[in-house]
């Protein structure tokens, strides 16, 4: 067991991450792909932690846990509110800002 | 837990994709433990498999989108193909800029709770305020976004009345 294998699991968790993010219009995948990107921001840093053996990275990386925490119940809070407003999860929907522009 | 992650972004029934999700959490939490880290393993598993996973299976059964309010998404697996194209130059960046820096473990125990602890609080301490006054903030913010049924209706009734 190398750290060369957790690196290359990061990359691809993150890469993952960011194919979901930009790709799928379902805002819970959004959602979930936004903390997949978080988690593995996470391993890196146990990661690192374990390779330098030093602690203070494992503490950083308790603390994102919790950062986590807060963004998921925002998230679904503002999926929600979403939901009720206009009956629908599809990002694509939610377009009231860019009302100016051409629909395609 | 790749596989989970890609389940995660392939299907479309939002709850299968959550339990793939669990599945990928699951496995964050198997590496934590192959890490030799136990606190961010238990701490993984109990804050995001038994609570955001959890949070977001509830939220999803209680919206309970109906097949013609999900997305229709007909590119799908175009799209997430060019967007893998796209984005397997970067994983390729990020891994070899990562693997340049450290390349092997330091020799040391497991990292314990109580040395967490001990870094938490001697170094780390007013990050861990600020954090908790972040999770505050969250969750007021949370119930205040997620209350305002009443003020809605109250607006679509105002439109209903303009529109007769």
């Amino acid at each position: 067991m190398t750290p060369d294998m957790f690196y290359l699991l990061v990359s691809i968790l993150f890469s993952l991450g960011l194919i979901g993010l930009v790709s799928r219009r379902n805002l819970f995948i959004v959602y979930m792909s936004v903390e997949l990107m978080l988690s593995s921001v996470n391993l890196l840093l146990a990661t690192y932690s374990k390779v330098l053996g030093d602690a203070n990275a494992s503490a950083m990386a308790l603390l994102m846990i919790a950062v986590v925490a807060a963004e998921a119940a925002l998230f679904l809070a503002m999926i929600i509110h979403l939901y009720r407003a206009k009956q629908t999860i599809d990002s694509d929907r939610f377009d009231k800002l860019g009302e100016g522009r051409k629909h395609a | 837990m790749i596989g989970g992650s890609v389940a995660m972004i392939l299907n479309k029934q939002t709850i299968y994709s959550a339990f793939g999700f669990l599945i990928a959490m699951i496995g964050v939490a198997g590496m934590f433990a192959l890490l030799e880290n136990r606190f961010l393993a238990l701490a993984q598993i109990m804050v995001s498999v038994g609570a955001i996973v959890v949070l977001s299976m509830l939220t999803i059964l209680t919206i309970n989108a109906k097949e013609e309010s999900l997305p229709h998404e007909p590119n799908k697996y175009k799209w997430i193909l060019l967007s893998s194209v796209l984005v397997a130059p970067f994983t390729f960046l990020l891994y070899k800029t990562l693997s340049a820096a450290h390349r092997n473990f330091a020799q040391m125990e497991t990292i314990t709770s109580k040395v967490v602890g001990k870094a938490l609080f001697s170094e780390w301490v007013l990050p861990f305020e600020i954090v908790s006054i972040l999770l505050l903030t969250a969750m007021l913010g949370a119930i205040v976004i997620a209350r305002k049924e009443e003020i809605v209706k109250t607006e679509e009734i105002i439109k209903k009345e303009e529109n007769v």
